[in-house]
């Protein structure tokens, strides 16, 4: 496998390439961290929110007076509250060009247009008392067809859900390259499908949370919460809010998962600010179970509109797509970005000259659409997949076989696609045979003919990816209309004792972030990454990220950040150790926690003794040397960078349920540099296992009426041990090549080629000869159904 | 507010503990709050996620399914009560750390529960039999995958007879 590796091997250090123990674990593994439901300052009050039980409504009034008047209630808001006191939540991507302006407020005021948007909130003595409180609210709900279908959205007979608008169009747009309709015209090879994705949502173990305290006595508004974002998040508030930034502090303690649902905004978190000041005491919200399905983000639901033109040699000439993304009833604070990704995505890892991508996000009267893991990617990827299992079927040949025909080779990267990406590294066709002979290795194919003979059904199915990482430039975002930077700005420091601290603006969400930029540290400063402390999630305190933890960007920019930083606090080492050997700073090099002489280990300094003096002890320094150790950074990526890969899935069907089962899953992946590979690999489990949960197992289903169906475990299954195989994992390293560094983003990667290569598995678990699979999740019943229907249930490809 | 209290007796982790609470809240709830067990995690309050596992009187349960007078006169163990008295990471907390079977950890004072109790159970351990005890403890960030095999090698640890599955068949 190709690598490179750069600077010396630091593994004694735990720098980069190694597998350490995690920063984290011990505080973690004992019970001892702090989540934010475990932040209590004192005098603290509970705060629980009245939500709408209809889907779409006029409010003509809200009579809080009985709540108010509840002993131990201390503060009540209604939309009347919010409206004078708050503007509208503001929406950071605003990319599209004819995108509306968001009607969203912190809470619903003359109107709901989703089941579980808030109407009131309030702050009592007990979380208990204040939901009983609640319950003493009146609303007087004037109700409105709720309005739930694509169809029923889109028709001009249905009036818009904001009023003022002309329809239920929040914005569309069309990417076009090359000459679509020529090629379509010509093509020997004209499919068309429509794929249905179902409303699924990131769904972390622990839920939102905030902690606000609007200090009246120093005019400052602390807040806790566990977000992806704190700065942003930060930013957010004090413009809802009319507050200066500097008034506002936000920290976030340990973060029970977040996959993208903990990096938007959320009116909960402005309400609990105006429930702080109004009551005078800090307030606290703890999201339960059942209000995350209603209240944090949702994402996936699409409707997907996909044709391929091709030769009758299998090379696709053309792409058509028209996406159309459910939103909900609201806009979230990414506006439409997930849906807009996943049609600029479309074409993946394949050369093809005329595309046409078009994109339009639906209002609906759902809970509003946002971030999760992969965002667009996965639906991108499913759908051009799906096509290129149809158009493999409708010639008669192996997939892998088209997609090493249509892959862009790597004698042509940099290669833009003309529609959005610019692919430019790795080898998509090195990951798709290393995928092919892992799959070969571990017997697969034999199972699956083995399995026939026992009349057993077992299919393989693959995907191949590319995905941006790193976002992003900051130029380019703005230039986009995405109302945040793409850069982040790192600080290492040493204090006078001579040991390490990062500061970065990332959030650590259990992804292992802390311990993997202590890694890039340790690497540049060849010290141990063990005696690094990363400190995170203090606005006061951290440096500023202009997008948050979120886009696969962590150690694709963070991690460069810290590390140009590291290296600006190890020139200011060299400097004074210099200074007190008097030797030439080429001549000296760091190793461990002693400065030496290259060639001459013996003659060195500690770094004790420099942080000593560069703090304490002033006359040990040069005269022209400035007091203190410090590195600082700011990295602004030139350009996105594709990680890429390729997966493989082994399934069986229960002949009797239609039940799949994954029973076996590879995954090659290439993030460029492998900063710590048992994280690499900790990630693309987790992030698959979430995928195999959207191929098989979660929706978030509405009724008619605009009820959310789905409100408990029971009914939104989340994947257990006995619904995941062992994972098998390859790493390519292709670096990133405008990255200083080369690494690129993991997160999301393992959500990315699941659901497309289950499908494809199960298809061929079923003969092989019929293209059945166009929603998600793939249901038993329809699997059952399948079977029925087979005719021929041995026949294989 | 008219809430009626009880004074709940108690072992807490081998400690003798008296506790307050109103006779309508959790054990969940009250191990949290009134005796600052913070390692007790609410996922769901519904008995489906696991995260709130403790044992008592030497079995698992879910303490978001039980009320705070329940624990009266029983023995109660909660993941602060597993590590050693300096506060070292039992050979079982230690192999999650080295397997990397946690990510936020918010699931894992659950799974280390159940893992405990599984590995008391006898001298064979299946990956099968793994994966289905602890179906009951959802973890939305690992795919399980290293969780197996931190119990599965904490058990050879033990000195228990382990078989692993690789690819393993459709159960």
């Amino acid at each position: 496998m190709p690598s490179t590796r750069h600077g010396h091997d630091t593994t004694e250090m735990g720098g980069v390439g190694s597998t350490v123990q995690r920063h984290d674990d011990h505080a973690l593994l004992t019970g001892r961290a702090t989540y934010v439901d475990d932040v209590e300052p004192s005098g603290v009050l509970h705060v629980a929110m009245l939500r709408s039980p209809v889907a779409h409504a006029k409010i003509l009034g809200v009579d809080a007076r009985a709540a108010l008047e509840l002993p131990g209630v201390h503060a009540v808001l209604t939309g009347d509250d919010v409206a004078a006191m708050a503007t509208v939540q503001p929406v950071g991507w605003e990319h599209i060009d004819d995108q509306r302006p968001s009607p969203t407020y912190a809470m619903a005021i003359d109107r709901v247009r989703y089941v579980g948007q808030i109407v009131a909130a309030v702050a009592a003595d007990s979380r208990a008392l204040a939901e009983d409180a609640t319950e003493l609210i009146e609303v007087d709900y004037d109700p409105i067809a709720a309005v739930m279908s694509i169809d029923d959205a889109l028709s001009p007979d249905t009036p818009p859900l904001v009023p003022g608008w002309d329809d239920n169009i929040f914005g569309s747009q069309t990417y076009t390259t090359g000459d679509p309709d020529d090629a379509f015209a010509e093509a020997d090879i004209h499919l068309t499908e429509e794929l249905t994705i179902g409303r699924q949502f990131g769904c972390p173990l622990e839920g939102r949370g905030i902690v606000a305290d609007w200090d009246l006595g120093t005019g400052r508004l602390e807040v806790w919460a566990n977000s992806q974002s704190p700065n942003r998040l930060r930013e957010v508030i004090a413009e809802v809010l009319d507050l200066a930034v500097a008034d506002v502090r936000v920290r976030v303690p340990t973060i029970g998962g977040g996959f993208g649902s903990k990096a938007n905004y959320y009116g909960e978190e402005i309400l609990c600010c105006a429930l702080s000041r109004r009551a005078g005491r800090p307030v606290k919200y703890i999201e339960d179970r059942r209000e995350s399905f209603f209240g944090t983000s949702h994402a996936r639901e699409q409707r997907i509109k996909v044709e391929l033109a091709a030769t009758r040699d299998g090379q696709i000439t053309g792409l058509r797509g028209h996406v159309i993304g459910v939103l909900g009833g609201e806009i979230s604070s990414v506006g439409m970005g997930p849906v807009w990704l996943s049609a600029v995505s479309m074409p993946g890892p394949y050369r093809i000259p005329n595309v046409s991508l078009s994109v339009t996000g639906v209002m609906t009267n759902r809970t509003p659409y946002g971030s999760y893991r992969g965002w667009g990617t996965p639906k991108a990827a499913f759908a051009m997949e799906r096509m290129v299992e149809r158009l493999a079927m409708e010639i008669g040949v192996d997939s892998v076989d088209i997609r090493r025909r249509n892959f862009v080779k790597t004698s042509e990267l940099p290669y833009h696609n003309g529609i959005f990406a610019t692919l430019d590294s790795g080898d998509f066709h090195l990951a798709l045979e290393t995928c092919v002979e892992v799959a070969a290795q571990n017997g697969w194919p034999e199972r699956r003919v083995s399995a026939q003979g026992e009349g057993r059904r077992i299919g393989i199915g693959y995907a191949s990816f590319v995905e941006a990482t790193g976002i992003g430039p900051s130029r380019v975002m703005s230039e986009l209309g995405i109302g945040q930077g793409g850069f982040d700005e790192a600080v290492v420091r040493m204090d006078s004792t001579g040991r390490v601290t990062v500061y970065t603006g990332q959030a650590e969400m259990g992804q292992g972030m802390s311990t993997t930029l202590a890694q890039l540290a340790a690497e540049e400063l060849n010290i141990p990454e063990s005696a690094i402390r990363v400190v995170s999630g203090d606005t006061d305190a951290c440096p500023y990220t202009g997008y948050g933890t979120g886009g696969s960007r962590a150690i694709a920019v963070g991690g460069v950040a810290v590390a140009q930083a590291a290296r600006e606090l190890r020139e200011k080492l060299l400097e004074i150790a210099s200074h007190q050997l008097e030797t030439s700073a080429d001549d000296l090099q760091v190793q461990g926690d002693r400065i030496e002489v290259r060639g001459a280990p013996d003659l060195g300094v500690t770094l004790r003794e420099v942080a000593h003096a560069a703090y304490r002890r002033l006359t040990k320094i040069d005269h022209a040397t400035e007091p203190t150790l410090q590195g600082r950074s700011v990295y602004d990526p030139t350009s996105l960078t594709y990680a890429n890969g390729c997966a493989a899935a082994l399934v069986e069907i229960d002949d009797g349920t239609g039940a799949v089962s994954v029973i076996g899953y590879i995954i090659v992946d290439d993030c460029g540099t492998v900063v710590n590979p048992q994280i690499v690999d900790g990630q693309l489990h987790g992030a698959t296992t979430q995928a195999i949960g959207g191929a098989l197992l979660e929706q978030l289903v509405y009724d008619d009426e605009g009820q959310l169906l789905t409100t408990t475990f029971m009914d939104y299954l989340l994947p257990t041990a006995m619904d995941t195989p062992r994972f098998l994992t390859e790493h390519l390293e292709f670096p990133a090549p405008n990255t200083p560094g080369g690494m690129k983003g993991v997160g999301e990667a393992g959500t990315i080629p699941a659901a497309p290569a289950i499908a494809a598995a199960v298809e061929d678990a079923l003969g092989g000869d019929r293209f059945l699979v166009r929603s998600l999740p793939i249901r038993s019943e329809d699997v059952h159904t399948w079977l029925r229907e087979s005719a021929q249930p041995d026949a294989a490809t | 507010m008219n809430e009626q209290l009880r004074t709940i007796e108690f072992e807490l982790n081998g400690r003798p503990t008296t506790m307050s609470a109103p006779v309508r809240e959790t054990l969940a709830d009250a191990l949290r709050h009134r005796c600052h067990e913070k390692g007790v995690h609410l996922g769901c309050e519904h008995g489906v996620c696991g995260a709130c596992t403790v044992e008592i009187d030497g079995r698992t349960v879910r303490s978001c399914l039980l009320l705070a007078p329940q624990a009266e006169g029983h023995s109660v163990v909660t993941v602060g009560g597993i590590s050693g008295p300096d506060d070292e990471l039992s050979p079982l907390q230690a192999e999650f750390s080295r397997q990397h079977a946690l990510q936020c950890g918010f699931c894992t004072p659950g799974f280390l529960m159940v893992a405990r109790e599984l590995l008391d159970e006898g001298d064979l351990l299946t990956e099968d039999l793994v994966r289905e005890r602890i179906s009951g403890n959802i973890c939305r960030c690992t795919g399980y995958h290293n969780i197996v095999e931190a119990i599965l090698v904490a058990a050879e640890e033990r000195g228990m007879r382990v078989e692993r599955t690789e690819n393993e068949e459709a159960k």
